[in-house]
């Protein structure tokens, strides 16, 4: 068990930055994901932890100790790979008992422990079968039993899902992060996929070009994105420029390329002519009702029917809007919509998020 | 592969050319080798099935010819495994320097044997450069016999020469063929260098290594030309035996028997060899 | 290089240790690439070496390097020996062993590479095999078969062997060329039209050319360099390269003759089988198990 810090983090490659200046603190048992599009950086910074790279600058610390120049050998850290990287000539037995054997474990303790791995992973009976023998989700698992077996002080995971059909996807995912709680192991999660992200993780290292865009839970992250980067990233966002019309206490009018809207922002230092990113959830883009802080006409470009809801193309003054209503929510009036339809929309003044 | 079309009798004929020249010829070679080793169309006119010539086995100089064969065959496959697998491993990562030097090995590939057969033998002859440069540097007191000698190091010596890109073609594909993320993961899991080499580098290699080594052995063990010109007068090998026994004394149904074993040998080598090529096309996913 | 001494030097551990890594990777690949330089290079320069020594100068023991150099081996070899006439051999059964190997191969690596034939591994084997035995064997009663059919000190029996070592690498080739043709095109042909005249000329042919190359090269090498089939059918009535060289090899082992007979026997090779590892993908390479 043990906590990970990484102060000023940065790995090159040639010319390129791969990781830069990357700070972070993960406590004893969280589970840590680091989210970003490809060639952010989150899979370089993983391996770092690993040991598979030196760091150019800054250090790596599993609790006080200093494990720059530790090889990946003597870490205590295991690691589930996006391809399983199962020993395709040893047994399930065998590529369980692997890390085992190369800490000397005594023969007794590893029986109990691979058997106690195979229990928890629901592959008893595969144990002489060999990768080649298994299907995506079993080999999976075989993966993380190998990784959890030698109980580390870190676990890593890097995108091991993207290989498994969708519903597999969601299915094991729970699985992990149940299991991942049960031992209290610290965790970090390698992935592309936000939903995956936003389920599963204590905090989210949202990443972009080898820096850190923000950190924080699930909740944060996405009710209350501080770029542009990152409310375009997860989910989808309406963002647009803004210039300050006027302040009245913590309301402020902006002037946007779709019209004028009311944003209330406690915080906030601009001054009027100031020139500001703001984004909102097209789930906030609802059908305009009476006493709503903004009321903005558009006509319906696109309805596409998605099942439990329906996302729409809205254009207001030459700009596109995207709506998304829930299907039951307003007694099928959103399912009634069609393109060519001009529409009343209302954003309340909270819904807003103001961008750095 | 995609969908290929049906089978039908018109391929089963164009199949026959080629597959067919080879039986008809190396076929027709093989049967008489048999049947001559029993006494069957006999070169001296009288023919009968006899077993009288296979008690050219036991003989002392057929069974010493046999022993130098294999231990030819034996040296020869081990000498250019222990010099092509680390290289294999080497070049396992590529690299600009990499690059070069896989072509300057692959050189003796281009080379024939015989012209390498000369090549070596010129250069470890007693006053040849090799013998030269350990004098200069006082690492022996008289020149050695590496040629001709009673062991046969010559021949070995040849034959590593030629053959170590030949081996080092199929080791190192295997070796290539590993991927990277295993390794990864059994660093990983706590393996050092040592466990690496002998855990994941050897047994997924295996395949590779059999094979190249199965069929080094196959031409060290029948070879004529090289040993006839750089072996020991005695014993020869038993090709070289079996040619002598038949061209110079024309005792071509003992000679016959020598070439059923050297024919047995082979194709016993050559059945381990397929069903290793099936392990190999199996075993790398 | 940063710092004066080793205790003012302030780079950091892992930046030095990195460093020293490269150091020492780049002293390994240098280290290999000289042994391997020596390991080619002595032996053949050797033989460059002893072609061009003059015989009046004679180059002996104490010596590093021959005194004075001479074309007057070459002359030598040219006039007093059977080299011209063993070249003629050479290069006249080649060519017809490679134009009969491609007559037999092509059928038959047509099927075996876009047909699934039962039995098609044992066929694949049965094709390996005339590499695979050893060569002595097959060529001294092979001549017993050819002497039957008085094929033996023949220029056909000569041809007829070259071929038999020829057809193994022209197969194996030009299946993998087949099998690489994708289906997709052919069914687009005949979606348009295309007759099996048409498919031949237009789409299998041009497809299978580089394949085709190399296969031509392999087996044209094989026959220049075949030893064994020649020295047991052909001799004494043909001599081809490899036969001569043999010829100062053994008990009369004339070192500067053998010299030019390496020399002459190598070059071309070298060339051709370069071509065809620059040209082609190295597939073509490891398909034909590199030259044995």
């Amino acid at each position: 068990m043990s906590r990970l810090i990484l102060r000023n983090l940065t790995k090159k490659f040639d010319d390129v930055v791969a990781v830069d200046h990357v700070s972070l603190e993960v406590e004893e048992g969280e589970f840590v994901t680091l989210l970003g599009p490809s060639g952010c950086g989150k899979t370089t910074t993983l391996r770092t932890i690993a040991g598979f790279y030196v760091p150019d600058e800054g250090e790596v610390y599993f609790n006080d100790r200093l494990m720059n120049n530790v090889p990946p050998n003597k870490r205590n850290t295991a690691m589930c790979f996006q391809s399983y990287a199962l020993f395709p000539h040893m047994n399930v037995w065998e590529n369980i008992a692997f890390g085992l054997k190369m800490r000397k474990v005594p023969e007794a303790e590893q029986k109990k422990r691979v058997q106690k791995a195979l229990e928890m992973l629901s592959l008893v009976g595969f144990e002489n079968r060999k990768p080649a023998q298994l299907s995506g989700g079993q080999q999976q698992r075989v993966a993380l039993a190998r990784a959890i077996v030698t109980e580390p002080d870190i676990l890593l995971f890097d995108e091991p899902l993207s290989n498994l059909d969708a519903k597999l996807r969601v299915q094991v995912r729970v699985e992990i992060r149940e299991m991942q709680k049960r031992l209290g192991i610290t965790s970090i999660y390698v992935t592309h996929d936000q939903d995956e992200a936003l389920a599963i993780s204590d905090r989210i290292v949202v990443m972009n070009q080898g820096r850190i865009e923000q950190v924080g839970d699930p909740h944060t992250i996405y009710l209350y994105p501080k770029t542009a980067f990152v409310a375009g990233f997860i989910g989808i966002a309406n963002i647009f420029t803004g210039r300050v019309r006027e302040r009245e206490g913590n309301r402020v009018l902006f002037e946007s390329p779709f019209g004028e809207v009311w944003i209330k922002a406690e915080s906030f230092e601009g001054r009027v002519g100031d020139e500001v990113k703001f984004s909102f959830r097209p789930e906030d883009l609802v059908l305009y009702r009476e006493g709503m802080s903004n009321r903005i006409r558009g006509t319906i470009v696109h309805a596409i029917f998605m099942g439990d809801s329906t996302d729409l193309f809205v254009e207001v003054k030459g700009q596109r809007l995207r709506a998304r209503g829930g299907n039951m929510a307003y007694g099928g009036d959103v399912l009634k919509l069609k393109p060519g339809d001009v529409v009343d929309f209302g954003v309340d003044e909270t819904a807003f998020r103001i961008l750095s | 592969m995609d969908q290929k079309k049906d089978v039908s009798m018109i391929h089963y004929f164009m199949i026959l050319p080629g597959v067919g020249f080879i039986v008809l010829f190396l076929g027709s070679s093989i049967f008489i080798t048999v049947a001559q080793s029993f006494g069957l169309f006999s070169v001296t006119g009288t023919s009968r099935f006899t077993f009288a010539n296979w008690k050219t086995l036991w003989e002392r100089e057929t069974i010493d010819s046999v022993v130098f064969s294999l231990k030819m065959g034996v040296l020869s496959s081990i000498g250019t495994l222990l010099f092509a697998f680390p290289v294999g491993l080497f070049l396992r990562k590529g690299g600009a320097g990499k690059r070069f030097l896989a072509s300057l090995i692959k050189i003796p590939l281009f080379i024939p044997a015989l012209v390498a057969a000369f090549l070596i033998l010129n250069i470890i002859s007693y006053h040849g450069i090799v013998n030269e440069v350990l004098l200069a540097l006082r690492l022996i007191k008289s020149p050695l016999r590496m040629l001709n000698d009673k062991f046969g190091w010559g021949v070995v010596a040849i034959q590593i020469w030629k053959n170590l890109p030949f081996v080092l073609l199929i080791v190192s594909a295997s070796l290539a063929a590993i991927r990277d993320d295993i390794i990864d993961a059994a660093r990983n899991l706590g393996a050092d260098t040592w466990a690496i080499l002998f855990r994941i580098y050897i047994p997924l290699a295996m395949p590779g290594i059999l094979v190249s080594m199965i069929l080094m052995f196959i031409k060290a063990f029948g070879d004529f030309p090289i040993t006839s010109v750089a072996g020991p007068t005695y014993p020869p090998s038993i090709a070289l035996r079996m040619r002598n026994t038949a061209t110079l004394f024309q005792e071509w149904d003992k000679a016959a028997v020598m070439g059923v074993i050297i024919i047995v040998t082979t194709l016993f080598m050559t059945w381990l060899y397929s069903r290793l090529a099936q392990v190999v096309e199996g075993g790398n996913p | 290089m940063k710092g004066s001494s080793p205790l003012l030097d302030t780079t950091p551990l892992h930046v030095r240790e990195a460093r020293r890594r490269r150091l020492i990777y780049g002293l390994l690949t240098a280290f290999f690439v000289i042994t391997q330089i020596i390991w080619v290079g002595v032996p053949v320069l050797m033989a460059v070496l002893w072609s061009l020594v003059d015989p009046q100068h004679p180059w002996s023991f104490p010596q590093l390097f021959p005194e004075k150099l001479s074309w007057a081996q070459w002359a030598y070899v040219f006039k007093y020996t059977n080299i011209e006439r063993a070249l003629k051999t050479s290069y006249s059964v080649a060519p017809l062993a490679v134009l009969l190997s491609f007559v037999l191969s092509l059928p038959t690596a047509y099927v075996l590479g876009r047909k699934n034939i039962p039995g098609k591994k044992v066929f694949m084997l049965v094709v390996l095999l005339p590499i695979i035995m050893p060569g002595m064997v097959v060529a001294l009663f092979l001549s017993r078969v050819f002497a039957a059919f008085h094929l033996t000190q023949s220029f056909f029996g000569l041809v007829l062997a070259h071929t038999l070592m020829g057809i193994p690498y022209m197969i194996r080739v030009l299946t993998t060329s087949f099998e690489s043709i994708p289906q997709d095109i052919i069914d687009a042909a005949e979606n348009l039209g295309a007759g099996t005249f048409v498919k031949i000329k237009d789409i299998f042919l041009p497809m299978v050319r580089p394949g085709l190359l190399a296969g031509m090269v392999f087996a044209f090498t094989t026959s220049i360099e075949e030893f064994n089939l020649t020295f047991v059918i052909g001799t004494p009535t043909f001599e081809t390269i490899p036969t001569i060289l043999y010829s100062f090899l053994g008990y009369n082992f004339i070192r500067t003759n053998a010299s030019v007979v390496a020399l002459i026997m190598m070059t071309p090779n070298i060339i051709l089988l370069f071509i065809v590892e620059r040209i082609l993908k190295s597939d073509y390479l490891s398909a034909s198990l590199g030259k044995v």
